[in-house]
């Protein structure tokens, strides 16, 4: 029996007696061809893309990315947008814009925990990093000697054509096109808003688990941002933080006229909210303006941003988008 | 035969060791895991193998290490079956200090990335120091006075950390990872900057067993058994202190390990703290390192917090184990 343990334990730290610190790999990136095939006209190499990321750090690349991993479906959305789908290799667990995106390899992401094994496993030559992911998955992948660009999240429609933009140049396509259709819708509501007198009071609700204060959209947000812009009043823009808890009674008190569900995603619908004590005698409620609507069109800072602010602009001034 | 229990210990160490380095949400068949070790494999098995898994179970292990450790030491100190590492405030402590440096943008650099532990291992020392100095009664430190001021401080850190991360915008994604305990960092660095405190904490608790069994009948027997019990006390508090504010400043607040781990090895190999803190330690990184291995694999790619697998897995193999015991008076 002895003679047994011994044997094993001597196996097992055989198995283990190779081990030392690692070195570092480096990536291998997509290679030249030298050989230029004889119809081919004799083209420069690549000019080397470098960037500065939204952490300050210097990215720099030989040629435009051709696997790239996203980690937030912000990104994701970009990526498909702007034509680059067929370069993405893999996405994070909530990427679910557009379809194809569903079908890529998922690497992780629910609360926090990205696999970085499974990144490099996918061999990728650019990483696409956003706000809501740490600088200290960063570095983990930085140390991986994976190629990692952090896009800072916009605070304006403006600041994200920027962002199109620079994921346009990591992975080699032109956005100019794609930034003129956005700019023109949104100039298009622009000036349909601009002829309002009244704005309606709007409260959007992002989630009312607790009935008696629900999450809303504060100020510095794109929820209130694009409900501005849209022509209307969100009440929530009146509070202090950015997804700040409103009381029932504040939202009673301001009375507002279009209730947004945020959280209708999530089996919330105009119904569950008339049924809600204390709720009947706001006027949205009343008249039946309670609408629900993807909130995934306000909070992921991409170009479907625009498509928010259209629908919410068509909720609140149905007459002047017939 | 004398040195059995080492013996088992080191052994399922060893074994979960290998099976942490060959499991994980990347699956590597066996040869290319053999390739990888020898120096053969392709690059990324290489990758995963030596720069993702190698210092993950290594740092893993050591934070299992520290806080089964400590959570022994705990329970000798205040003779209390329900003492773990975090009994006096040192997880809520680092908690807040980390919730506090996740508020301030640091610059993306060696040292703002090293800000965050950094605060949460000096707020834990600090939260220690507080209640050290509360339940302080002239010269002696009742162990009362301790738990009591202890558990007084930790509601307080606890609160301060919820309003603090339901007042911060972007954070408290991240603050939730970190709270709910995983090797955010991953990578030698870490490693290295946890390693000293570890070997002196551990190091002292180990040589302390002699001691501890001597307080296991009260202060004022250990006080005439010639123990002087205030400064083994404080020694006690220190190292343990030392151990767990390192191990959870990288690790976030793992919960369970230190709590569960030491009764385990009570029930098997007898309340004897010359022997138990050794084998609280061994047995520590054995039973973190397969609840992460279990954390990693249960739905790959996904990753779950370590702490929800030590919490839902513990619990009942605790529960298994108390049950084959519950005739013998093991405490």
């Amino acid at each position: 029996m002895l003679r047994k343990i011994f044997v094993l334990t001597l196996l097992a730290t055989l198995l283990l007696a190779g081990c030392g610190p690692a070195s570092p790999s480096t990536p291998t990136t997509a290679p030249v061809s030298t050989v230029a095939p004889a119809t081919e006209v004799s083209t420069v190499a690549p000019t080397p893309i470098i960037l500065t990321d939204g952490l300050g750090r210097e990215v720099k690349l030989d040629a435009p990315a051709q696997r790239v991993v996203s980690l937030a479906p912000s990104n994701t959305e970009i990526l498909f947008s702007i034509g680059a789908g067929r370069q993405v290799v893999g996405r994070d667990e909530f990427s679910d814009f557009p379809e194809q995106a569903k079908g890529l390899a998922s690497i992780g992401g629910s609360m926090g925990q990205y696999s970085t094994e499974a990144i490099v496993a996918l061999k990728p030559d650019l990483v696409l990093a956003a706000e809501i992911n740490t600088p200290e998955l960063v570095k983990q992948l930085e140390d991986l000697g994976l190629k990692v660009y952090y896009l800072k999240n916009p605070k304006t429609i403006e600041e994200m054509y920027g962002n199109l933009e620079i994921v346009g140049q990591l992975t080699g396509h032109d956005v100019t096109d794609l930034i003129s259709s956005l700019k023109a819708r949104v100039a298009a509501v622009d000036e349909k808003i601009a002829t309002v007198t009244e704005k309606p009071m709007v409260f959007y609700e992002i989630d009312a688990t607790d009935a008696s204060k629900p999450y809303t959209y504060g100020p510095n947000t794109f929820g209130d941002l694009l409900i501005t812009r849209a022509g209307g009043t969100n009440i929530g823009g009146a509070l202090k933080d950015p997804y700040p808890q409103i009381s029932l009674e504040q939202i009673v008190t301001s009375n507002p006229s279009i209730i947004v569900l945020g959280d209708s995603l999530y089996g919330i619908n105009p119904d569950s909210v008339k049924a809600r004590s204390g709720w009947a005698s706001i006027e949205a409620v009343k008249n039946g303006n309670i609408f629900p609507f993807d909130d995934n069109l306000v909070s992921r800072p991409g170009p479907r941003l625009v498509d928010g602010l259209e629908q919410l602009a068509k909720l609140f001034h149905p007459e002047l988008f017939k | 035969m004398k040195f059995r229990s080492y013996l088992f210990s080191l052994l399922a160490l060893v074994l979960v060791l290998t099976l942490s380095l060959a499991i994980g949400s990347v699956f590597l068949s066996p040869s290319e895991l053999w390739a990888a070790l020898t120096g053969h494999g392709s690059q990324t098995s290489s990758a995963i193998l030596w720069s993702i898994r190698l210092p993950r179970t290594v740092l893993i292990a050591l934070t299992g290490m520290a806080l089964s450790g400590s959570g022994a030491a705990y329970q000798g100190l205040f003779r209390n079956p329900l003492a773990d590492p975090f009994l006096i405030g040192v997880a809520s402590g680092a908690g807040l200090g980390a919730v506090i440096a996740m508020s301030v943008k640091w610059p993306y650099s060696f040292w703002g990335l090293m800000a965050i532990p950094m605060s949460a291992f000096a707020a834990a020392l600090i939260t220690v120091f507080i209640v050290y100095s509360l339940a302080r009664v002239g010269k002696t430190i009742p162990t009362t006075n301790l738990i009591l001021a202890g558990v007084a401080f930790s509601s307080f850190a606890t609160s301060l950390t919820s309003f603090l991360m339901l007042r911060s915008t972007g954070e408290v994604r991240r603050a939730l990872g970190w709270l709910l305990g995983g090797a955010s960092q991953s990578g030698w660095t870490a490693i290295l900057a946890i390693a000293p405190y570890l070997f002196i904490g551990l190091g002292i608790l180990i040589f302390s067993g002699h001691a501890m069994n001597l307080l296991q009948f009260g202060d004022d027997q250990a006080q005439q058994l010639g123990l002087n019990v205030t400064r083994t006390k404080t020694i006690l508090l220190i190292s343990s202190s030392l151990a767990t504010a390192a191990a959870v400043a990288f690790s976030g607040i793992i919960g369970f390990v230190g709590l569960i781990v030491p009764h385990v090895m009570r029930l098997w190999w007898g309340a004897d703290y010359r022997r138990l803190i050794p084998l609280s330690i061994i047995s520590g990184g054995t039973a973190l390192l397969l609840s992460d291995v279990i954390a990693r694999v249960i739905l790959a790619p996904q990753e779950i917090p370590v702490g929800i697998v030590t919490a839902l897995a513990g619990a009942p193999f605790f529960l298994w184990v108390l049950r084959r015991a519950k005739n013998q008076g093991y405490w």
